[in-house]
């Protein structure tokens, strides 16, 4: 494999992780970390990516094998030891104080107990680290007012500032633009080039293709390949990385080819192109955001039945606010909408879903779920009060609710114990499938998606892709809000390209290339478009 | 590094540790309970009693026999009200520590009754209706301030608890006063006194009234879809919100159902509880009701079920600490059942400080490598 004269950073030796509970974790797993190369770690959800590289940077112990650098074994007691010794991990879950602002937490980050901390300074390597990496944060707003973005650039920036060998991304491109992601690719060049080691944790074949000079496939555990990038084809990972050929439930295999996406898009199509009657309409909404700035700025537009109409844009650009107003859970300040002719400005939650909304929130763990709620009393969230769900004198219905659950559980292919499951106990996909689940057992006129697929594994997340097409083809109005730039142009029937609270166009995506959708996104206007 | 981790040497502290964490809840109040009596032995012994025969009167005066069982009982009846006072506001997402100040207005209320004749039955209802109203009332003065200007639950209860008790201390001297006996209040007739369940015990009907209650609070919280919005806001407000329920709603309709918990507990003290049948002046059987009965919900993990079983074990604690100081040569006084009490709740925590120990400990070696490192990571620092 690997050439045998290059210095390693990290090794991996018969690394084997069984969790208290039992789940075996990792089998005799080798790796090596070498200077100056950009390590892709692949694999779906749940197989190891994320064990494996707490174990490496020494957060974690191993129950077998050991973890080996020049420098002594490695073993730390907390992620400040790692940076320490020149490791770093930019988490998919950000460790950001909420309170506290980008320098104040970059600066927190640098300190010990006791120390004062040097914001001056911080701010001044902060504005150099900005300059030299192209990520882009404000620096005086309190992290917890940023986007899921921007936070994620302020966590890359936090660790950068460490100067650290070895840097962990665990999915770094999932909440960026085309344009912020090529910044980050060109950054991460640079860093190799510099000598240091970057592991690459990702689901995105595209990006190991894109960035990485070698590739390791996990598989339930089990390290299933270790390859030279260049010399590796997409196929070949994504049958490893599954260990089958995917299908969906709808019997289509799913297409990985790198080919540029919007050819997919007529794949998706190919069910009806019907337009029926509008279902939602909106004209001239503007919203405030938490600060107080207006982050929709007037805009307006209409989803058909047995459409899905995108929201392309970099998040933090008022997609979140508009989704919010729309569906009740935060205050419009002027303009209108309705749903099937009913005005929902105004209306709490519960009145909006009467009117047949449902609304696939963007945070799956703070929205779409009680986390300590058992998988029954979250499948009746929103609907508990419904006459299905719920007796005379609001008796709840336990027997029905679990029946439900149960059919929930077999239609959507949620993996859990049963009814009686707290929902924590589930993986990220299973509890996003129990809210679609949950939401399209509605039988919605509209359904408000917003980052439906954030996080997830290529089956879970095609799996909700295709719900989500198989649901327009039935003649519902798709409202589907996606920082995954591929998956709005592949599934979209018409989308538009949010900038700064603004629609910068409205097209069908076969009529934008990724060059002009770039620019959009950017906030530049592309001739021939208002 | 060496070889030798902190593994090794924290062999017998992890056993301990993978014992305490993976403790089912019942067990780990049993445990608390046995924590807290094992450490009123230790402070009995360092004060020269003798724990065994302390802890032998104390048993022996808590459930010996009938008559003791059934003192333990009467005395645990106001902590259920109480206890899921706390407990219904906890399940919510609030800490509500008003139970002691709506019980004391809920007593007065049920005296009130005493002012006018009614037919027996129907004057005792009266009297719990009354004191019902009354701790709901109580109550609806931290909610409101909850919900209007963002008062923080715990500052405002506590306020209300002085307020109420220097109100009561007031009405009990001045307004509802025996003419006869200036040192306690008018008695409830015996047309609104619950009747004596066991002859010669103090145990009254009160106990259908507590159990009734509990199941009730069991049944609401975990079998209506009110109590299942009750218990999805205290979890998680945002997902609640984003699943139709009106936050504002559950936090009053909780506040609510808690100051009629407590208020039900003042009613059952002096309706229920013989030989007074009225406040007496200091208020020695109200006082501090409200706040055991926080203790008895934490024991009792917040569950109605669990709840009355927790109260059957206080209140046998109370029932046998009145024997514990008399019993023969080895007088212990009352006020060590209150340390036993506080044991017992601080025992509490010890499964979640357990669930916390590895983390403490490698703060702890953090801190300690902190001052070892320190001149190195200056180097190594840019």
């Amino acid at each position: 494999m690997g050439d045998r004269q290059s210095a390693y950073f990290l090794k991996a030796e018969g690394i084997t992780k069984v969790y208290s509970d039992g789940t075996v974790a990792l089998r005799d797993v080798d790796l090596e970390v070498r200077p100056g190369e950009i390590l892709g770690l692949l694999g779906e959800n749940g197989a190891g990516k994320t064990t494996l590289t707490k174990i490496l940077s020494g957060l974690l112990p191993p129950t077998k094998g050991r973890v080996i650098s020049p420098r002594g074994p490695v073993r730390f007691g907390s992620p400040r030891e790692a940076l320490d010794f020149g490791i770093g991990m930019v988490h998919q879950h950000f460790a950001l104080v909420g309170t506290f602002t980008a320098v104040e937490n970059v600066a927190l980050s640098h300190e010990r107990p006791f120390t004062p901390l040097h914001l001056e300074e911080t701010r001044r390597k902060l504005e150099r680290l900005m300059e030299e990496s192209g990520l882009r944060v404000p620096l005086d707003v309190p992290v917890e007012k940023l986007a899921v973005g921007e936070q994620q650039r302020v966590e890359i920036l936090k660790v950068l500032s460490r100067d650290v060998d070895l840097l962990i991304l665990d999915e770094p491109t999932s909440v960026l633009t085309p344009l912020e992601v090529d910044e980050l690719f060109g950054l991460l060049r640079r860093l190799r080039d510099e000598g240091k080691s970057i592991i690459l944790i990702t689901h995105k074949l595209k990006e190991v293709g894109a960035i990485t000079d070698r590739v390791v496939v996990l598989r339930k555990g089990e390290l299933v390949g270790d390859f030279k990038t260049a010399e590796v084809s997409t196929e070949q990972l994504a049958q490893l990385m599954v260990g089958r050929p995917i299908e969906t439930e709808l019997g289509r295999p799913v297409e990985l080819a790198e080919e540029p996406l919007p050819r997919r898009l007529s794949r998706a199509k190919e069910g009806v192109a019907h337009t029926g009657p509008g279902v939602l309409h909106v004209e001239d909404l503007v919203v405030r955001g938490d600060t107080g700035e207006l982050a929709v700025q007037g805009v307006s537009f209409d989803v058909y039945a047995g459409e899905i109409f995108g929201i392309a844009g970099v998040e933090g650009n008022g997609q979140t606010e508009l989704v919010e107003a729309l569906t009740g859970l935060r205050p419009a300040v002027s303009g209108k909408a309705t749903i099937n002719g009913v005005d929902v400005l105004g209306k709490d939650p519960r009145e909006i879903y009467r009117l047949g909304v449902a609304h696939i929130p963007e945070d799956r763990w703070k929205l779409g779920l009680v986390l300590p709620f058992t998988l029954a009393e979250n499948a009746i969230l929103g609907v508990h009060r419904w006459e299905e769900f719920r007796g005379p004198f609001s008796i709840l219905r336990w027997r029905r609710i679990n029946a439900h659950v149960r059919n929930l559980m077999e239609r959507f292919d949620i993996q859990a114990t049963g009814p009686n499951a707290p929902a924590k106990s589930l993986s990220g996909g299973n509890q996003q499938k129990l809210i679609v689940g949950r939401e399209l057992a509605k039988d919605p006129a509209i359904i408000i998606a917003s980052q439906p697929t954030r996080g997830l594994d290529i089956g879970a997340a095609q799996y909700i892709r295709d719900i989500l097409v198989e649901m327009r083809n039935r003649g519902r109005a798709i409202l589907l809000v996606s920082a995954d730039l591929d998956e709005v142009l592949a599934l979209s029937d018409r989308v538009a390209i949010m900038y700064e609270g603004k629609f910068m166009a409205v097209a069908a995506p076969e009529e934008l290339d990724r060059e002009t959708i770039g620019m959009l996104m950017g906030g530049v206007a592309v001739e021939g478009r208002s | 590094m060496t070889e030798v981790g902190p593994g090794r040497r924290f062999r017998l502290l992890r056993g301990a540790h993978r014992t305490l964490t993976g403790l089912s809840p019942a067990f780990e109040s049993v445990l608390a309970g046995l924590v807290g009596l094992l450490v009123g032995a230790a402070i009995m012994y360092i004060w020269g009693y003798d724990p065994w025969r302390a802890y032998f009167a104390l048993l022996r005066g808590a459930y010996g026999g009938s008559y003791e069982w059934a003192s333990s009982v009467a005395r645990g009846v106001p902590l259920v009200f109480t206890a899921l006072t706390f407990s219904i506001c906890l399940r919510a997402g609030m800490f509500n520590i008003g139970a002691e100040g709506q019980l004391y207005i809920g007593a007065v209320a049920a005296v009130t009754v005493a002012m006018f004749k009614l037919p027996s039955g129907l004057h005792l209802v009266v009297g719990l209706v009354f004191a019902a109203l009354a701790g709901a009332f109580w109550s609806l003065g931290p909610a409101i301030l909850k919900l209007t200007r963002g008062v923080h639950e715990v500052i405002s209860t506590i306020m209300f608890n002085w307020i109420a008790r220097f109100l009561v201390f007031y009405m009990v001297a001045y307004v509802l006063v025996d003419p006869h006996q200036a040192q306690r209040t008018i008695a409830i007739p015996p047309t609104a006194r619950f009747p004596v369940l066991i002859r010669g015990t103090d145990l009254s009907y009160s106990v259908f009234l507590a159990v009734t209650f509990a199941l009730f609070v069991y049944f609401l919280l975990w079998h209506t879809a009110t109590g299942y919005e009750v218990r999805a806001a205290g979890f998680n407000p945002t997902a609640a919100r984003y699943g139709g329920i009106n936050i504002k709603r559950t936090v009053l309709l909780s506040f609510l159902l808690g100051g009629v918990g407590a208020g039900l507990a003042g009613a059952s003290v002096v309706m229920g509880l013989p030989p007074t049948y009225a406040i007496i002046s200091g208020l020695p059987q109200l006082m501090n009701v409200g706040f055991d009965g926080m203790a008895v919900a934490m024991v009792g993990r917040n569950h109605p079920i669990g709840i009355l079983l927790a109260a059957l074990f206080f209140g046998g604690l109370n029932a046998g600490g009145r024997v514990m100081q008399f019993y023969g040569a080895n007088p212990v006084p009352l006020e060590m059942v209150r340390v036993v009490m506080g044991a017992i709740v601080l025992a509490m925590a010890i499964p979640e400080l357990a669930r916390m120990l590895p983390a403490t400990l490698r703060a702890l070696q953090g801190l300690k490598r902190l001052f070892e490192r320190r001149p190195h990571v200056q180097e190594g620092a840019k």
